[in-house]
Parts: C-alpha cells; sequence; structure tokens
C-alpha cells in the first residue's frame, strides 16, 4: 500500500463572495497546485464535495463544470454529498485511491455558497440545512439543524450539569482564535455577556453560538510518497482516515450525546495510525454549534465524558492550552461554506505541521487530528495528519 | 385505555409498516412501530431491516401513546412553512424513542402523553 502525503493546500477567505462556485473554487485549487509546485497536467482524478448546489443554485453535476473551469476535463470526477461532512467524505476516497495506486496524484477540495449570494434568504437556506433531517420522520416537526444539535446539547446539559455559560466560553475561545486568522469571517472578540445577551436561535443557542452561512472553497493536492519525496513543498502524511456512521432519525441512536459515529471514526484512525488522543498537538472540531465542540472532545478522547463543558472555561483547548482546539476559529469564527468545510480543516492542520501557521501556531506540532462531522452525527470522518518533527 | 380497545388495535395492525400505514396509524390516534423477529430489538417508525442485527423479519408493533421527555428544544428561527417558538422534542417510549412536536411547558422526565397530528408538511405525533 502507499502512503498518501498531501503536497499542497490552498483556500479562499471564508465570508460573502459573489463570485459563481466555478471561479470560487478556482482560487482555492490553483492556491493548492501552485503550493505543491505540479501544473494541472500532473492531476489524474478530481475529487469534489459539495453538499447543495443542486439546492440553493439550482446547479448539479457540478465536478466535470468545475473540472472544465480548471482545464482539467477528461480526468474522472466525482462528487460527494455528506451534508456537513461532505468534502471529509471526498478526501477520504482521494486518499484510498492513491494509497491503492490508482492514482498517484490527484485534487480534493469543496465549495459551497451558503449566504445571500445565493438568492436565498434565511428561511429558505434555514429549510435546505434542515433537509439533512430524515425527509417523513423529523422535518415535518419543524426541527432546524440549530435544533437538531439543541436536542443533543440539551440533553447533556441534563446528564452532566453542562450549562450556557460553558457553551458561551466555546464561543468566546473561538473567536478569539478566529482575530488570529485573516481568512477568518469574523476577526472579533466576543465575550460571555454577549453570547448570552444575543437572541435565541434554537434553545440552548442563541445567535453567538451559531456558525454564520459562509461562502468559500479550499483544495489540496494529494499523492503518493514517490511523488511527494520529489515536491520542493512540505509534504504531510496522511496516516489515518476513520469514517463511520450511525442511524436516521436521531431517536433511535442508542445515546444522543455520544455521537457514536465520532467515537467509532477516532477508533479507526487513532488504530490507522498508530496513536491515542494524548498523542495529538492540534486539531480542528467540527463546532457548528458551541455544543458540537463540546460532544466532538469527548467523543475524541481529548477530555472525560462529561467534562467537555470545563474544557473552554478552563483554558484546556485554548492555544496555548494543553489541547489547542480549532486555532483557526473553527466553524464558529472562521465560517462554515458545508462543502469546503472538511478540507479547510486539513489545510488550516497542514499549515500548522510546516510550522506556517503565524500568530496561531501551535509551535512543535507533529500530530494533528480533523474531525468532520455529517447532518445529526449520523457521519464522523477523522482523520490524522503528521508532520516531521 | 380499556382491554377492548387494545383487542380490537391488535387485530388491526398492519402486516407491514411503511409511511402510508405508519401515518394512517397515528392520525387514528395510534403510535406505530416495528419488533425486530429476530433479535427483538423495537424501533418507533418503519424502516425496511433492522439495524441491530440486518434482519427483514418486521413484526409491526403498537407502541404506548405515553412517554417521558428526553430531549427538547425549542426552534425561533424556522425552516420555511414554519412559524417559530414552537418546541420539538424526543420522547423516551420504553423501548424506543420518536421526535414529536410538544405542545406546554414539559421538562425532561416528565411524563407525556400522544395529542393530536401535526400536518403542516407530512403528519407527526405531538405530545403534551
Ligand atoms: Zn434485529
Amino acid at each position: 500500500m502507499h502512503q498518501a502525503h498531501i503536497v499542497g493546500v490552498g483556500m479562499t477567505d471564508f465570508g460573502v463572495h459573489e463570485t459563481p462556485l466555478t471561479e470560487l473554487f478556482a482560487s482555492a485549487a490553483f492556491d493548492a497546485l501552485d503550493d505543491a509546485g505540479v501544473g494541472g497536467a500532473a492531476i489524474e482524478s478530481f475529487y469534489l464535495g459539495n453538499a447543495m448546489s443542486g439546492q440553493s443554485e439550482g446547479d448539479t453535476h457540478l465536478a466535470p463544470t468545475i473540472a472544465s473551469h480548471l482545464g482539467l476535463a477528461g480526468v474522472p470526477c466525482q462528487r460527494y454529498e455528506d451534508a456537513c461532512a461532505t468534502s471529509s467524505n471526498a478526501f477520504k476516497h482521494a486518499v484510498r485511491a492513491v494509497e491503492a495506486g490508482q492514482h498517484d496524484v490527484v485534487l480534493v477540495g469543496g465549495v459551497e455558497r451558503c449566504t445571500t449570494t445565493t438568492g436565498l434568504e434565511t428561511p429558505e437556506m434555514t429549510s435546505v440545512f434542515a433537509s439533512a433531517s430524515h425527509r417523513q420522520y423529523e422535518q415535518p416537526t419543524g426541527i432546524s439543524f440549530p435544533g437538531v444539535f439543541g436536542l443533543l446539547t440539551t440533553r447533556h446539559m441534563h446528564e452532566h450539569g453542562t450549562t450556557e455559560e460553558q457553551l458561551a466560553a466555546v464561543a468566546v475561545k473561538n473567536h478569539g482564535h478566529g482575530t488570529l486568522n485573516d481568512r477568518a469571517q469574523f476577526g472579533t472578540e466576543t465575550s460571555v455577556e454577549e453570547v448570552l445577551d444575543s437572541p435565541i436561535v434554537a434553545t440552548p443557542f442563541r445567535l453567538f453560538d451559531c456558525c454564520p452561512f459562509s461562502d468559500g472553497a479550499a483544495a489540496v493536492v494529494v499523492a503518493n510518497e514517490d511523488v511527494a519525496a520529489d515536491m520542493e513543498a512540505d509534504s504531510v502524511a496522511v496516516t489515518g482516515i476513520g469514517h463511520a456512521t450511525d442511524v436516521v432519525p436521531l431517536a433511535e441512536k442508542e445515546d444522543l450525546t455520544a455521537t457514536q459515529s465520532a467515537r467509532d471514526a477516532a477508533t479507526q484512525a487513532y488504530e490507522a495510525a498508530d496513536i491515542g488522543p494524548e498523542d495529538v498537538d492540534v486539531a480542528e472540531v467540527h463546532d457548528c454549534f458551541t455544543g458540537a465542540e463540546i460532544l466532538a472532545i469527548e467523543a475524541l478522547g481529548f477530555v472525560e465524558d462529561g467534562e467537555g463543558g470545563k474544557a473552554a472555561v478552563e483554558g484546556t483547548t485554548a492555544l496555548g492550552g494543553r489541547i489547542p482546539v480549532n486555532p483557526s476559529g473553527g466553524l464558529k469564527a472562521k465560517g462554515h461554506p458545508i462543502g469546503a468545510t472538511g478540507i479547510a480543516q486539513l489545510v488550516e492542520l497542514t499549515e500548522h505541521l510546516r510550522g506556517e501557521a503565524g500568530e496561531r501556531q501551535v509551535d512543535g506540532a507533529t500530530h494533528a487530528l480533523a474531525h468532520n462531522l455529517g447532518g445529526d452525527a449520523a457521519t464522523t470522518v477523522v482523520s490524522i495528519l503528521e508532520g516531521d518533527a | 385505555m380499556s382491554e377492548t380497545h387494545s383487542n380490537e388495535a391488535a387485530e388491526s395492525l398492519p402486516e407491514q409498516l411503511n409511511h402510508r400505514t405508519w401515518t394512517q396509524a397515528l392520525r387514528e390516534g395510534r403510535l406505530l412501530g416495528q419488533r425486530c423477529r429476530d433479535c427483538g430489538a423495537e424501533t418507533a417508525t418503519p424502516s425496511a431491516a433492522c439495524n441491530a442485527c440486518g434482519s427483514r423479519e418486521r413484526v409491526t408493533i403498537e407502541l404506548p401513546t405515553t412517554g417521558t421527555l428526553y430531549t427538547e428544544t425549542t426552534v425561533a428561527v424556522a425552516p420555511q412553512g414554519f412559524d417559530g417558538g414552537y418546541r420539538v422534542g424526543v420522547v423516551d417510549l420504553g423501548s424506543t424513542r420518536v421526535m414529536a412536536r410538544l405542545e406546554g411547558d414539559s421538562d425532561i422526565g416528565d411524563s407525556i402523553e400522544l395529542a393530536g397530528v401535526l400536518e403542516v408538511d407530512s403528519p407527526v405525533p405531538v405530545f403534551e
């Protein structure tokens, strides 16, 4: 089996982009190709993550369209949809193809627009997001996606005494990290008081507990060990990927606070990389809502079950803490263009492993973990990257 | 619920539970679910096979119409077609759970019962 490496990374600023999906993605993709020092002719296959363009922009069969815009027409193209875990799933398949020797160099990325640039206002986009719930047995209750995580988080608060102030501390931490990231949608600090004063979206979440609607794109070039060795840019090894699912509708999940798919995916990824949670130096986790980060750090084994609420309050997960989580600002501050999010996590982590993360650099990081969750935690992909010490 | 009523209910259980028969029963004030003939796992909404063991041997069962509130959220910013400010919850029915619209101000752990059907979209249970 070959060893897959990330050999080039690129991403756009996250925020509001008037540019079409093709042009938005090209900006990230060419940055990734240039970073790797390869031209389009080297790309043997294209793996695209995009969750919603059919619903939000009336645009389908997107992978060959985007490939054509990039001058890649002719290569095999595949497009993935897995709600918020969309581009991590694309990444998994790209890595598997390189590991298997099917391809030597591939391009993988994600792109999405979720702001009013799509022509959709908040109620319409809220419906697009809610469509990840079960069509017959969940959507007709009027559940929104903040509501889905509200159900999981309310249960965590009931079982473990997690408080609204602890949720707010996650937003404060990630906004703080976001101020150090010029690609982040929110570059300003917030406070527990400001979070708690913001209007309710779905209890227990207020506006400042929720990630924003975002536009953006991210891309990486994945290559085997031989190609990676010949490249000028520092490459990082993809040493483990775990991918697991759980039952939909969520009422039938055995445990609503476990995010079991994340536990199963993490177990697979740790085993493949031959490390444990204590070996991870830096992590990007799926904080679509503040409560989601608390569930994630427990599922990944960074803290004990039930202790997740304290982590942000005590600084455990802040830059400089025991296990820095979401140095990019996370989905909360960096932004969450659904189909681009998983790859954007890998862009951030690659920069940390290369020592190129600037003010938010986790010094000496050699092991990095990305946790990208889809739907009501029915899908999670966990990826582990290793750099040179 | 009287004994006669239960017997009538038992007699009229659809052999195959699907979205149509589940919905029909819900409109009659009944919650139908499935039990796996092979491993016994129960669910509150129909599926074609068991997620615990993979068996396709599904037996339609009558679920209790009272349960306890397992978790809840108040949706303020609503999807299209809904007016925000309502509560959605997960109801623990003992052997399984179901998502429902909530009326009233029940807390987690409170006993609640099936009180009607919400038909903004396709029918779903309302518990109070
Ligand atoms: Zn079974």
